[in-house]
């Protein structure tokens, strides 16, 4: 009976959830999978494979699978030594990751455009030392720093709260056993801590995989991803159904990380900030 | 012992390099708000100037109102509905668990994009008017996730044990649950909050597709600068904003080392002095978050004690006026202007045709124009109540036919050419040719030094102009021809901008720009006044360009017509057409307002050049939608490459 009161307070949200999450994914499978009269077609979903769309979208892949590894390569480490000084005001060191984003995000990475630029600060200063220019701007490295710089804290932070969690004992009872530093590493920390590093993969991966201002201002629009083609069909080719079209194509990606969440993350405690 | 040294070592060394690496970019910002130039690349010496502006600046001020109170409220109804949503998925059972769960990911998990555009979907299904409430509401819906997902795992963890003997002891359900599990579930539901703050703060993607007129967040604000070259005053008030967070967060994080004082004395004086520094603590915490609740209700106040019986909704180009001329409108005419911003004519035609935001004056170019006329998205313009239409030079009338045939529906703003911006020094220094034609641009000596115009018209103007055929054209071998010159000069090209040609030109960045005559003088003047070491030029490549108008025109679905033409009459005024000019210097057809210029600007030739100098030049014609669409994918091609 109580309970049955208590999931009531459940009520306003799910409402909410059907009117501005369930309908407006429904509205972009109607129009996905019809054409500017109405009628049904797949055509808006199988144009992905035509060679542009595909290049795009294999672009994107791969550079969003760079920028996911090398931030799970950059934060792991990172989330390591945090945990294993025991930082205490763990609230603080939480909040240092985050205070970039306090700065705003296109700002963020205006300032990239600036420092990486041919006549830009880091070329100024090299120039300064006699040392050969960088000429990384508009290339597919600067994207992929782009998204590294700008997704690097959704990595950091559930690789470490899994990390924090884990029983100083459990560890110890490991050394006790005589494992060395790299068999704890190995069968141990990483094994605990699969829960993070996955969701701090999907939580990295997916908005780099769909990004559109990164590869604008870093990639000088020489270079285009899948978010491009849909931000383009949107806001400029005036396409809405091809873009609802290449946004399905899209979610399923999204879906296939929703399904890697719920395998190894069940109580949701590595995607919780 | 060494060894654990070193190792030390290596790990503080590992941590400053990647708080160095998080900090880089804005320790830019921070130093580019104290720079004298508006340059991102050039350092003009110190100064507080755009502190200053910033407080100045009505737009800037108006978005960080907005971005506040959105985030505020989001972040505030977030919090509830997600709290009270936890406490009730708490208690389902398995299944249903994991269908809200699953559903309650999906904004997470979404990308931005989609879940913007699918948002903006529904609005305009549902004939809900993108705005303030639209922005309200996607915000809210992005943030619930956040705070479901720290509030759930702390109810986790509670005990209902204790609820129950709360229960059991005489206190109301109610009562139980605020004494007894909030105070436990607090810390989730506050870190819930300013994560959804922090996102909503943060968030540009989705409230680019779901704001309407006249609602600008700092992010969109910032966006819609990025093109034409930021206001330093934006750098300023993200430096205010970013070093308040830091000091709250330094003073409410830094707590008196905890002694390791033996005696009892000591113990005693450590704990009253970290008594006394929560008390501190928690008193800053509380002034910060009432100050900034005051600052948000109070300009809300005022703006909604300021309402207006007459209104007008004008849809414009960035930087496409001075600023002053609307004041001066609201004052004379006692008409309250909402003043919005496009960036493409591609931009504004779905908002336009959907109706979303009901515009009353929009300025559009020539072949938007005729394709808005076409599908019957304009209204006439009732030509008796614009008294002031005699100041316009009856050539750009006529020149306006070539797509409103009898000029019923459109009122020329500016006009000029497109042609190549050329940095005289680079061109010397690298001893390269001074561009002369469009095919210039294909002269593999450029190399990296090329800026050419993000769209597709534009860029397929110079290739088919290069070609020797028309702009307008719909033959698919021309086209065809068209798009293999542009993927083979795609290697010369260092980057496709629209309006950051501006910037990168005044940087130096590349030797040539594709860019719109308009522009010139603007660059040039600012060369100038930098004291710079080279000077910029402009030639009109003689094989002919784009001759392009913008005008003004009335949709068909505007609420405030004869408002409208008040507007653009007002505009037309040689007075106010001469101030406009000055602070947008696109040439004006205003003959009035010409006569007024000094007789340099009078006679140059690259803002007003001789009609007879433009005949291999062309006016776009609006296509049909099946041509547009084949232009957009063989642009695809040539950008995907």
């Amino acid at each position: 009976m109580k309970n049955h009161f208590r999931q009531l307070l459940a009520g306003p949200y799910i409402v909410w959830m059907i009117g501005f999450t369930v309908i407006p994914l429904l509205l972009i499978v109607f129009y996905g999978l019809t054409d500017k009269s109405g009628a049904f077609t797949l055509a808006n979903v199988t144009s992905i494979a035509t060679p542009e769309h595909m290049k795009a979208l294999g672009l994107s892949l791969g550079l969003s699978l760079i920028s996911t590894a090398i931030c799970l390569l950059i934060a792991y480490p990172l989330a390591m030594i945090l945990r294993r000084r025991g930082i205490g005001h763990s609230s603080f060191m939480v909040f240092i990751f985050i205070l970039p984003m306090w700065m705003n995000f296109l700002l963020r990475t205006l300032a990239w455009q600036t420092l990486l630029e041919k006549n830009g600060v880091i070329n100024g200063i090299l120039g300064f030392l006699h040392l050969p220019e960088l000429a990384v701007i508009n290339t597919p490295a600067a994207i992929v720093l782009g998204m590294v710089y700008n997704f690097l804290p959704f990595m950091i932070l559930p690789v470490y709260n899994v990390l924090e969690k884990i029983d100083d004992n459990t560890v110890n009872a490991a050394r006790d056993l005589g494992a060395g530093e790299l068999q704890t590493l190995l069968y141990v920390w990483f094994p605990l801590s699969v829960p993070g590093i996955i969701s701090g993969i999907t939580m990295v991966f997916v908005p780099a995989l769909t990004t559109f201002v990164i590869s604008n201002l870093l990639g000088g629009s020489k270079i285009l991803l899948i978010g491009n083609v849909i931000e383009q069909e949107f806001t400029k080719g005036s396409n809405w159904n091809l873009g609802s079209g290449l946004s399905l194509v899209l979610m399923l990606f999204i879906l296939l990380s929703m399904a890697l969440i719920a395998k190894y993350d069940k109580d949701g405690e590595g995607t919780a900030l | 012992m060494k060894r654990y040294r070193l190792k030390q070592f290596f790990q503080d060394f590992y941590l400053v390099l990647v708080i160095l690496f998080l900090y880089a970019p804005i320790v830019t910002m921070i130093v580019l708000s104290f720079n004298d130039t508006k340059s991102r690349t050039l350092w003009g010496g110190f100064t507080l100037r755009w502190y200053a502006d910033m407080l100045q600046d009505t737009a800037i001020m108006n978005a960080l109102h907005n971005t506040l109170l959105i985030a505020l409220l989001s972040a505030l109804a977030a919090t509830v509905i997600g709290t009270a949503a936890a406490i009730g998925i708490n208690s389902m059972k398995k299944l249903p668990r994991s269908i809200v769960m699953g559903v309650n990911n999906i904004p997470m998990l979404n990308s931005d994009i989609v879940t913007g555009i699918s948002l903006m979907l529904a609005f305009i299904a549902f004939g809900i008017s993108l705005g303030f409430k639209t922005v309200l509401i996607a915000h809210i819906t992005f943030n619930v996730p956040y705070v479901l997902l720290s509030v759930l795992p702390k109810l986790r963890q509670t005990s209902r044990y204790t609820y129950e003997a709360a229960l059991d002891l005489g206190a109301g359900p109610l009562q139980a649950f605020f004494k007894v599990v909030f105070p436990d579930i607090l810390p989730g539901v506050l870190s819930g909050f300013l994560m959804a703050f922090t996102m909503s703060l943060d968030d540009f993607i989705i409230t680019h597709f779901t704001r309407g007129a006249g609602i600008d967040t700092l992010s969109t604000l910032i966006y819609s600068e990025v093109r034409r070259g930021i206001n330093p005053s934006m750098y300023a008030l993200s430096a205010i904003i970013f070093l308040t967070v830091l000091a709250l967060l330094i003073l409410t994080n830094f707590s008196p080392e905890e002694k390791k004082g033996k005696t009892a004395a000591g113990i005693e004086a450590a704990a009253r002095k970290r008594r006394r520094f929560a008390r501190i603590r928690g008193g800053i915490l509380a002034a910060a978050s009432f100050s900034i609740f005051a600052v948000v209700s109070l300009s809300t106040w005022n703006r909604y004690a300021a309402s207006h019986s007459d209104e007008l909704y004008v849809y414009n180009w960035g930087e496409y006026i001075d600023e002053s001329v609307i004041t001066q409108f609201e004052e004379e005419t006692g008409i309250h202007v909402t003043y919005d911003l496009f960036e493409t004519n591609e931009e504004m035609y779905p908002v336009i045709e959907a109706g979303a935001v009901r515009y009353d004056a929009v300025c559009p170019s020539d072949y938007m124009i005729q394709r808005m006329a076409e599908n019957g998205l304009l209204a006439e313009i009732n030509f008796d109540n614009l008294p002031n239409l005699k100041h316009i030079d009856p050539v750009y009338l006529e020149m306006s036919r070539e797509f409103d045939p009898e000029n019923r529906y459109s009122v020329p703003y500016t006009w000029g050419t497109v042609g190549i911006l050329y940095n005289t020094k680079l061109i010397e220094e690298k001893n390269l040719p001074v561009p002369r034609r469009w095919s210039d641009l294909w002269n593999p000596a450029y190399a990296g030094e090329i800026l050419m115009q993000d769209s597709v018209r534009d860029a397929f103007m110079v290739a088919l102009k290069s070609l020797g055929y028309s702009m307008n054209t719909e033959d698919m071998r021309e086209l065809t021809e068209a798009r293999d010159l542009l993927i083979a000069q795609k290697p010369l090209v260092q980057a496709y901008v629209i309006d950051q040609v501006r910037d990168k030109m005044i940087g130096g960045e590349a030797a040539l720009g594709v860019i719109y005559s308009g522009e010139m003088l603007y660059l040039q003047e600012e060369v100038a006044s930098q004291n710079l070491d080279f000077t910029l030029e402009y030639v009109i490549p003689e094989e002919g360009t784009n001759l392009w108008i913008d005008s003004w025109v009335i949709p068909a679905n505007a609420r405030n017509k004869e408002n409208a033409e008040k507007w653009i009459d007002f505009l037309c005024r040689p007075d106010i057409a001469l101030k406009n000019f000055e602070y947008i210097t696109y040439a004006t057809p205003n003959r009035a307002a010409k006569a007024l210029l000094d007789e340099s600007l009078q006679n140059n030739k690259a803002i007003f050049p001789d009609m007879e100098s433009l005949a291999q030049s062309e006016v776009y014609r609006y296509l049909g939608d099946e041509t547009d669409a084949v232009y957009n994918s063989l642009w695809k091609e040539v950008k995907s490459r």
